[in-house]
């Protein structure tokens, strides 16, 4: 019994020391492998950041002709500035990846069995900026791999290419998307090209999708949308829908958004959406909009006031001189917050 | 010489910045971090800094606002240079009292120019 208790221990303290050497050991080896990676990476990091610098107009051979051992060791820092940068250092450290092939074992690799390789090969086309990449980064856009869809939203919106938004929107109609501020974002980086698909799909069946639309119309200064956006701000059965149309009219400051906001400041407009019409309004700049801002700084709705008084404010002098024609709490507050020479001004 | 501090935890984008305004003709001085730049401000008194946002601790904008409620360092100028791309991220940068806001993509040779015509403006 005493033998076998011994046994067991010496067993244990064997697989204890073991298992210490063994992790001492994977330590040992890491910091030579970080080491011997640093060193071998420091001659290629100083030629790529010496040859980003200087826009690429010098020593894109060089980078070109690291044997392949050292360039892995840099690739870290080469990506990294590849997603960072744009302009002409950009494009010419691009044009290295090119050159080293990146391109071509990207768009294999989104073909890999590995989420993470089509991950990172999908963020590696984005970050070329690669137009040729669009149709396939576009088929990752119903991966089964949430995550992957994620980073081909954000490479297609990288590439900016217009002609990605119709599948871009299709697959926020997934039982699974991506998040909505992210793909508004992707939406908006593809430019004035995507308004017209935007504007179509502003009778999409589903709410979220519509929203998503408006927010990308509104970033992209979509003033050809005005009407489409204005028929959506009084007719749509989603109220959040309807003060996403609101907010993003205001965003647009187009002449066109001023009439279907000030009609918005009133019921049967439910409060909600009155609120951010005249929130909207303040965005929108137009001096035009004070009268009916005005009308509304005694309504009935606290929020409603608040954001008239608010909107007044940011229209400048004929607001601010609105506001103080009037002596109610909302106006006080709204000019607490004026530059005194402004307050003297209107 | 001009002095400018460069404040960025990623140390490519750092040691980017770092020589290109080197190569403009700048003394450089490049930290990693929020506390240590506060610091650097506090010892070196740059003319210009140039901080990144998004920074472990202390964020770009904490250090703007510290460094703006400091009588010894509020004159130093500022431009923020981060990845956040959103109207009230921009306008929370300046709100701290940044005086630019340059964006993640960027081109080294956009932000050297912003910083040389926001250093002539202080000037003038």
């Amino acid at each position: 019994m005493v033998g076998l208790f011994s046994v067991t221990i010496l067993v244990l303290v064997a697989v204890v020391a073991g298992t210490a050497v063994g992790i001492v050991v994977l330590r040992i080896w890491r910091r030579i492998r970080n080491r011997r990676l640093a060193a071998l990476a420091a001659g290629p990091r100083r030629a790529l950041l010496a040859f980003v610098a200087d826009n690429g107009e010098e020593g894109s051979e060089d980078l070109i002709a690291i044997p392949d051992d050292a360039w892995s060791a840099a690739l870290p820092a080469a990506l990294g500035l590849l997603g960072k940068l744009r302009g002409d250092a950009h494009a010419a450290l691009v044009s290295v990846f090119l050159h080293r092939g990146a391109a071509r074992a990207a768009l294999t690799d989104l073909h890999a069995r590995s989420g993470v390789r089509r991950a990172r090969a999908a963020q590696l086309l984005g970050d070329l900026e690669l137009r040729e990449a669009v149709p396939e980064l576009c088929r990752l856009l119903t991966d089964r791999d949430h995550e992957v869809r994620v980073v081909a939203v954000r490479a297609l919106g990288r590439i900016g290419d217009a002609k990605a938004a119709w599948r871009m929107i299709a697959s926020l109609d997934d039982h699974d998307p991506v998040p909505s501020l992210l793909a508004t974002q992707s939406l908006a980086q593809m430019g004035r090209e995507a308004e017209v698909v935007l504007s179509a799909a502003l009778d999409h069946p589903q709410a979220r999708v519509r929203a998503v639309c408006l927010d990308a119309l509104g970033l992209i200064g979509a003033t050809g949308a005005v009407s489409r956006m204005a028929r959506v701000l009084a007719d749509d059965e989603v109220l959040d829908v309807r003060v996403a149309a609101a907010a993003n009219l205001g965003r647009l400051g187009a002449r066109g958004a001023l009439k279907p906001l000030t009609d918005s400041l009133d019921p049967p407009a439910p409060d909600l959406l009155r609120a951010a019409a005249a929130r909207a309004l303040g965005d929108l700049g137009a001096p035009a909009a004070v009268p009916a801002l005005a009308a509304h700084l005694d309504d009935g709705e606290f929020q409603i006031a608040h954001e008239a008084a608010q909107s007044l404010r940011r229209l400048g002098p004929p607001g601010i001189a609105a506001l103080r024609e009037r002596d109610n709490d909302h106006c006080r507050e709204a000019l607490a917050l004026v530059a005194p020479e402004l307050v003297g001004a209107s | 010489m001009t002095v400018v501090l460069v404040a960025d935890d990623d140390a490519d984008i750092r040691d980017l910045v770092a020589f290109k305004l080197e190569q403009a003709g700048f003394e450089v001085i490049a930290v990693e971090d929020g506390q240590t730049a506060i610091e650097q401000a506090r010892s070196r008194q740059p003319t210009l800094a140039v901080l990144d946002v998004s920074m472990p601790g202390l964020s770009g904008i904490d250090v703007c606002r510290m460094l703006r409620a400091e009588p010894a360092t509020a004159g130093i100028l500022i431009i923020m240079l981060t990845a956040r791309v959103q109207e009230q991220d921009v306008e929370g940068g300046f709100s701290a009292g940044a005086d630019d806001y340059v964006t993640k993509p960027f081109s080294p040779r956009e932000l050297v120019s912003r910083i040389q015509a926001l250093l002539s403006r202080a000037r003038a």
